[in-house]
């Protein structure tokens, strides 16, 4: 029997079921990047671009983030906690919105993990929070994991002995 | 009124999303959208994979408004995005054009606490290269709050 190597994050923790992800911040949302977004997903929808079309629909004072741009912070957590790792299934589900000037925090825990020679497979309990208020999205990510390095093997030992 | 005696939603379950043109992740655009992250874009030319959802919603055969109108529904009444599923086959690349293809899935209507009635509309879109190799699939839900009809 072939032993497997645990593999580890970016920041040299082993990937083990329970692990925390280390956490991607913004301190503030910031309005002009979503006059960019309304350019990626060419949506004019006036919520994101002007605070006064916001209160006229009842919404709040402030221009409310795109939902794409959100999952993005959910995604570029991943990322970093997994550097050479491939995205294979994101499932969420998003239940609040963020505002300009926001401070957000995507977080993630590890669920599952499996072991393979060639590559391994984690599952990963991912959620966003804005200015502390939990389920603006959570969901659930299955990310591939590329072999892991030399290095990396002898930072984070064997599980399997 | 009932749920049972509600008037039924537009019967678009089926109805073509598919796109008529090539979209292209643009390196420049790649690059600008993650500077709204404080990322650093992939050096071996990767989109970042948020574009499963630009792309699709880009490139598929109608815009969110139009989305709207089929379903009887006006997109300034706050269509409201419920959830996201993809299953990625390939990583997304820059420069790579893409073929968008999907249909609505299904329009239910139902009655809500928060809104009184709302419709469910689910769609899945899929992402192709242009020779047809799978790159992603991914469906969407919306909720389409029908408060007339409250």
């Amino acid at each position: 029997m072939t032993a497997v190597d645990v593999p580890v994050m970016a920041n040299g923790v082993p990937v083990t079921v329970g692990a925390s992800l280390p956490p991607y911040t913004l301190a503030a949302v910031r309005p002009e990047n979503m006059k960019l977004w309304a350019g990626f997903l060419r949506d004019p929808n006036p919520i994101h671009l002007d605070a006064q079309a916001v209160r006229a629909k009842g919404l709040g004072n402030k221009v409310i983030n795109q939902g794409p741009a959100n999952l993005a912070y959910l995604i570029t957590m991943l990322q970093r906690a997994f550097p050479r790792a491939v995205l294979e299934t994101l499932e969420v589900r998003y239940g609040g919105m963020v505002y300009g000037g926001d401070a957000v925090e995507a977080t993630g825990t590890v669920r599952e993990l499996s072991l393979g020679v060639c590559a391994s497979r984690v599952i990963c309990d991912v959620s966003l929070r804005a200015d502390g208020r939990d389920g603006v999205i959570w969901g659930v990510a299955v990310l591939s994991l590329g072999h892991p390095t030399a290095a990396e093997t002898r930072s984070a030992g064997s599980i399997l002995g | 009124m009932s749920a049972s005696e509600l008037p039924p939603p537009p019967a678009v379950a089926g109805l073509s999303l598919s796109g008529t043109s090539t979209y292209v992740i643009s390196a420049d655009e790649n690059r600008a959208l993650c500077s709204t992250l404080e990322a650093t874009p992939a050096a071996d030319g990767s989109a970042h994979p948020v574009y499963f959802f630009i792309a699709t919603q880009v490139g598929m055969g109608m815009t969110v408004a139009e989305l709207c109108r089929v379903c009887d529904f006006d997109v300034e009444d706050g269509p409201m995005i419920a959830s996201s599923t993809v299953t990625f086959s390939r990583p997304l690349m820059t420069q790579q054009g893409y073929r968008v293809t999907g249909e609505i899935v299904s329009l239910t209507r139902k009655r809500s606490r928060t809104f009184g009635v709302m419709d469910s509309l689910t769609y899945v879109l899929r992402l192709a290269l242009s020779d047809g190799t799978p790159v992603l699939e991914t469906s969407n839900v919306w909720m389409l709050p029908r408060r007339h009809l409250a």
